[in-house]
């Protein structure tokens, strides 16, 4: 173990005597604990205006006057989306779906305003999210600092001076492992403390937890990569344009190549072919708002026999509001069936992605790490769904206001002059409000378990292939 | 001597700000062998780079046939072979591709027959000729390189520390070689730390020592330089 | 003065060379991918196009067939709107993951429905294509350093350094020739692909040379860099790793600090309404107007249409014409805030276009882009087409609704259509 320390110890000397390695570990440190600063304020911010806006949005709908309950179905409702604490580290996908929906009767409409299509077009490629830090920069430095650490000493033949006075292959290659990862951890601190104030602020521990835990793994990844390309390298220059080659290939190459091939393998599946569908099927359901469309002749029929009367007119019920509330629950079974369907693509889309993984340790932990931040995919259909759910309540609630606190002969009449069809304003307060919370952490942990699996595969492969390598190490 | 084809005229040399040349005259002439004998440090390479061009001079001047390294690098490369102390060459090609590339190089262009007859004056073996190079010896690389520099024809030959790093035979073989060199009209200019070597085929020893000639010894009766002077006087050079 | 002699020599040499040649045959491998992803993708947005237009056909067809006046033929009848892919665009995606390049719109407000987006997978937008574009920005740079920057520091360090430079006529012959050796070779094996992918897309000829251009000035700018500071960082005695180290440090502020950082400060200068205003005012807007006395929505509609101020009396408490009066109101009264936020939109692109000048793959992947019409530019087009299109149906309808005109299905034969 001493030895151990020792080599560990003499790697930081030399790193801290030629500069070039301080001023690259400098650097990385800058520029993630610039990012974290950044990034958490602008995550608060953003969290502050759409709470503001949820607020806002809900006082206007329950303020709205006296009126005809329909008109509050096509009034609809707004619902944003609260960033999730550990977005200021991993922004994810949050950039690219909307964040806010307007709900309203007869359709589902898709989230609206994408940060992404308001900015400069700049950040395509990089981003200032620490994530993208630690995904892709960090193995960069540890590449930039460690490259030589084997190599250096074969070189030089002290490698060999070591191995002839005892010390152990085993334990130079530990040493200069550990001074490898220590010199990510450096970077990952500003991360872990930005994981811990996302603690404070109200995120699952166990979250945060395994969140670090995670790049803490990515960082093992790495430092085992460059300790194997530098042990079975004879020369720095090998050690070194291999181990560029290879951060281009797993940490750039690899995540672009997973995405393009998703695209093109499974096509794109766009919400306005399903609209065409739904629409057809529409038809054939009838339209809500015309409450003598024969389609739904079948529905008064039974009405009728219920209540025993022979015209809609003597129903107990406003037969308008009937069949809104009718047609209304079986257009949202159609657009519900669509709009599963369409996340169900979307999901194996990304899944054909996120199985390049098993390729790079890159694509493992930046799906690893949106799971855990939960800023994936399934978290941003989540929303969708539970907007969904608020829109088809307060829609039907709206409904059965029209059905029962309307008349119905005042309703057909609603548009001739004497006529009042309004119901109080008081009937609004049906809509409950909405908040979308973060999945309890376990979840999120069991979600992300295949991408943990996809980091320990590399942990093992990685250190395998030291392994290997160590075999012809003094030559 | 005839004319002074290799010449260094008060020539001093700072590499960062230490002299590591100081003063130094010499002049060697056509179809000689001159050697400059050093310990480690004395400034040896450096000199043999100043003619190459790779060092400029401080101070004071170095020609070769009549040209100054200042003036006319190009020209003075396009009549000088080097031989480096450890020759490396490309190891992805063979021998004989590797002298061809380095002839081409030179914007020399040799018929497969006249490489093959060089290599066979520098007694590489014959199975080696298309071998890939990271394959040889340090003497088979050594050999290849002389025969490179035999068919570029060049007149002065600038060999760094020859016969390091190659065995007695291999010694033998070059000192016969570069005899044989001299005898043909070329001007051979060596630095080495060999003192057997330097007295088995040198015509004049110099004698470097930080930087300024301490010694000049040459050949009497044809007969060889006495090594038992020369190395007397470099242990005593290397004491002072 | 190079000759071709030095030229040929190398070419052999290099071509013996097992690592360049593989290297050379990797980049071959993911141009090729790069433009046959992209040709994929690009075709299978053309069929999404072809059918849905198809589709939209039958469904105004099936939509019209019912409607009994043209104000419900209007509401009921929706139109496809559409941004067709350029023959270059399989070369540069750029854009069109983010902005829509087809929406479905009726004459409702249009601005309760422009900001509806068909947008792609956002998990795949996030992770980013790799298509041409991409591989020369920014991967390009990275091979040109890998191949170039060692140039003489790798000889320095097998020893030949020296040998090289007594033996050659001219040695800086022998470095340029090797480095443009490689960069043709480097050249070819990234456009060639483009050049097979432009044939089949069928794009034209001047804008596959300029995309090819736009690639050679790329390629010419990492080049000089790569062999200048490679030159200047080897006679100082300096390892190939730290030459290329530098490189790196360069590329990394390159096509990384600066675009991010500038991004953060665009963001920060440039003012833009934020959507959530513009959504909340638009809808305000059209449903107030159902409580508001009629003159109201009439002032506000005759300030722009006149020509109707003689067909505003009211029959019933509803009526069609009156109906998309306020929804044009609607459209005007955020009108204000929706060019603002447009505005927006082009500003920061325009600051974008500034800072592109000191990021040259910033400035490639926009030249690219621009000329594939993939840019926010392009984007920005459609969405104004979008408007017009929107436009001319208003005044399609308006005659019909304001003279009261019978409704006859014929006349819907000269319903406008988009043209892209």
């Amino acid at each position: 173990m001493n030895a151990t320390k020792q080599i560990m110890l003499d790697e930081w000397r030399y790193w801290q005597r030629t500069k070039l390695a301080t001023t690259v570990i400098f650097i990385g440190v800058v520029l993630t604990l610039a990012s974290v600063v950044v990034n958490t304020i602008e995550v608060r911010q953003a969290a502050d205006e759409r709470k503001h806006f949820q607020q806002v949005s809900e006082s206007r709908f329950l303020e709205q006057p006296d009126r005809h309950p329909h008109r509050m179905v096509h009034y609809g409702h707004y619902v944003f989306r609260a960033p999730s604490p550990l977005s200021m580290i991993e922004p994810g996908v949050d950039a690219y779906t909307g964040t806010s929906i307007f709900l309203e009767g007869h359709r589902q409409n898709s989230a609206t305003f994408a940060d992404q299509r308001q900015s400069s077009g700049l950040t395509r490629f990089s981003s200032l999210s620490p994530a993208f830090l630690m995904q892709v920069l960090v193995p960069l430095l540890m590449i930039l600092v460690g490259y030589a650490c084997i190599t250096r000493e074969k070189e030089a033949g002290t490698l060999n001076i070591m191995l002839t006075q005892g010390v152990k292959k085993r334990e130079v290659l530990t040493g200069k492992f550990l001074a490898l990862v220590g010199s990510g951890l450096l970077v990952l601190l500003p991360l872990a403390l930005a994981s811990i104030w996302a603690s404070v602020t109200g995120e699952s521990i166990i979250v945060t937890t395994g969140f670090v835990v995670g790049y803490f793994l990515y960082i093992l990844i790495w430092g085992a990569i460059v300790l194997w390309v530098s042990t079975f390298s004879s020369r720095k220059n090998t050690s070194f344009a291999s181990l560029i080659c290879l951060w281009i290939a797993l940490c750039i190459l690899i995540p672009r190549i997973s995405s393009s091939t998703a695209a093109s393998i499974v096509p794109s599946p766009g919400k306005l072919e399903a609209d065409f569908a739904v629409l057809e099927e529409l038809r054939k359901l009838g339209d809500g708002h015309n409450a003598s469309d024969p389609a739904f002749n079948q529905l008064k029929a039974n009405l009728l026999a219920k209540h025993n009367v022979n015209d809609i007119a003597d129903l107990p019920v406003n037969f308008r509001g009937v069949v809104a509330e009718y047609s209304e629950e079986k257009l949202t079974k159609v657009l519900n069936q669509f709009a599963e369907i369409r996340m169900q693509e979307e999901v194996s889309q990304a899944e054909i992605a996120r199985h390049f993984g098993w390729l790079s340790p890159t694509v493992s932990i930046r799906t690893f790490s949106m799971m855990m931040a939960g800023t994936n995919l399934e978290t941003h259909h989540r929303f969708l769904r539970e907007a969904e759910a608020l829109r088809y309540e307060f829609i039907q609630s709206l409904n059965h206001v029209h059905q029962h606190k309307l008349d119905y002969h005042t309703d057909i009449n609603r548009y001739r002059d004497d006529v009042v069809a309004r119901v109080d304003a008081g009937n609004w307060n049906i809509l409950s409000s909405f908040s979308f919370e973060p999945q309890p952490g376990m979840a999120r942990l069991h979600q992300s378990l295949l991408y943990s699996l996809q980091l320990l595969f590399w942990c093992i492969v990685t250190l395998l292939l030291i392994k290997r390598a160590s075999r012809r190490m003094e030559q | 001597m005839p004319d002074q084809v290799v010449a260094a005229s008060s020539l001093c040399v700072k590499l960062a700000q230490n002299d590591v040349i100081d003063n130094l005259n010499f002049t060697i002439g056509r179809g000689e062998v001159f050697a400059l004998l050093g310990g480690n440090g004395a400034g040896k390479s450096t000199t043999l780079k100043t003619f190459l061009g790779a060092v400029s001079p401080s101070s004071g001047t170095a020609s070769v046939m009549g040209l100054s390294v200042d003036a006319d690098i190009n020209t003075i490369r396009s009549k000088v072979a080097y031989l480096p102390e450890s020759v490396m060459l490309y190891g992805h090609l063979t021998g004989i591709e590797n002298i061809e590339y380095f002839l081409s190089l030179a914007g020399i262009k040799q018929a497969q027959p006249e490489i093959e007859e060089a290599l066979t004056k520098v007694s590489l073996q014959t199975d080696a000729w298309h071998k890939n190079l990271s394959h040889y010896s340090k003497g088979m690389r050594q050999k290849t390189a002389i025969a490179l520099a035999l068919l570029r024809e060049a007149p002065v030959l600038l060999l760094d520390e020859p016969t390091s790093g190659l065995d007695p035979r291999a010694i033998d073989e070059f000192n016969q070689l570069i005899t044989t060199l001299a005898n043909s009209g070329s001007t051979i200019f060596m630095v080495t730390h060999d003192v057997y070597g330097a007295c088995q085929v040198a015509h004049r020893i110099g004698l470097l020592d930080k930087g300024k000639i301490v010694g000049m010894f040459e050949r009497k009766n044809n007969a060889h330089i006495d090594i038992e002077e020369v190395h007397a006087a470099f242990s005593q050079g290397k004491i002072k | 003065m190079i000759r071709f002699s030095d030229f040929s020599r190398e070419t052999i040499f290099l071509s013996r060379q097992p690592y360049v040649l593989i290297f050379l045959m990797i980049v071959l491998a993911l141009s090729i991918f790069s433009v046959w992803s992209g040709i994929a993708e690009t075709q299978a947005q053309q069929n999404t196009i072809e059918s849905l237009l198809e589709k939209d056909n039958v469904d105004r067809a099936q939509a019209l067939e019912k409607q009994s006046s043209y104000g419900s033929a209007a509401y009921y009848s929706f139109h496809l709107t559409y941004f067709p892919p350029s023959p270059l665009a399989f070369a540069a995606m750029g854009q069109r993951d983010i902005y829509p390049w087809k929406h479905r719109i009726r004459m409702l407000a249009l601005e309760g429905q422009i900001y509806e987006t068909d947008a792609d997978n956002p998990e795949l937008s996030f992770l980013g294509r790799f298509d041409f574009a991409f591989l020369i920005s920014v991967l390009m740079p990275l091979f040109i350093i890998l191949l170039l920057h060692d140039i003489r520091s790798s000889e320095r360090e097998a020893g030949r350094f020296d040998l090289l430079i007594v033996t050659a006529r001219n040695q800086h012959t022998l470095w340029t020739a090797r480095a443009l050796v490689l960069s043709i070779a480097l050249m070819l094996v990234l456009l060639l692909p483009l050049f097979v992918g432009a044939a089949i897309m069928q794009a034209s000829l001047s804008k596959t040379v300029l995309m090819a251009l736009i690639t050679l000035a790329h390629l010419l700018f990492w080049g000089a860099i790569t062999i200048t500071v490679g030159k200047l960082m080897a006679m100082r005695g300096q390892s190939s790793p730290r030459i290329a180290s530098a490189l790196l440090a360069l590329w990394l502020t390159l096509a990384v600090i600066v675009p991010v950082v500038s991004d953060t400060a665009i963001n920060k200068t440039v003012k833009s309404p934020n959507g959530g205003d513009l959504l909340l005012l638009q809808r305000e807007t059209v449903n107030d107007a159902w409580d508001l006395p009629f003159s109201d929505t009439w002032d506000a509609f005759l300030s722009k249409h006149p020509d109707w101020a003689e067909h505003t009396q009211m029959e019933s408490s509803f009526e069609w014409k009156w109906y998309y009066a306020f929804q044009q109101v609607g459209d005007q009264k955020t009108e204000d805030l929706s060019n603002a936020y447009r505005n927006a939109i082009a500003k920061k692109d325009t600051a974008a276009g500034v800072v592109a000048f000191f990021s040259p793959p910033m400035m490639t992947q926009r030249l690219m882009t621009s000329l594939a019409d993939t840019d926010i530019t392009a984007s920005l087009g459609y969405e104004q087409r979008v408007r017009d299109f929107h436009q001319s149906l208003r005044y399609f309808y308006y005659p019909l609704l304001f003279n009261k005109s019978e409704f006859n299905l014929q006349v819907m034969d000269d319903l406008p259509r988009f043209l892209p």
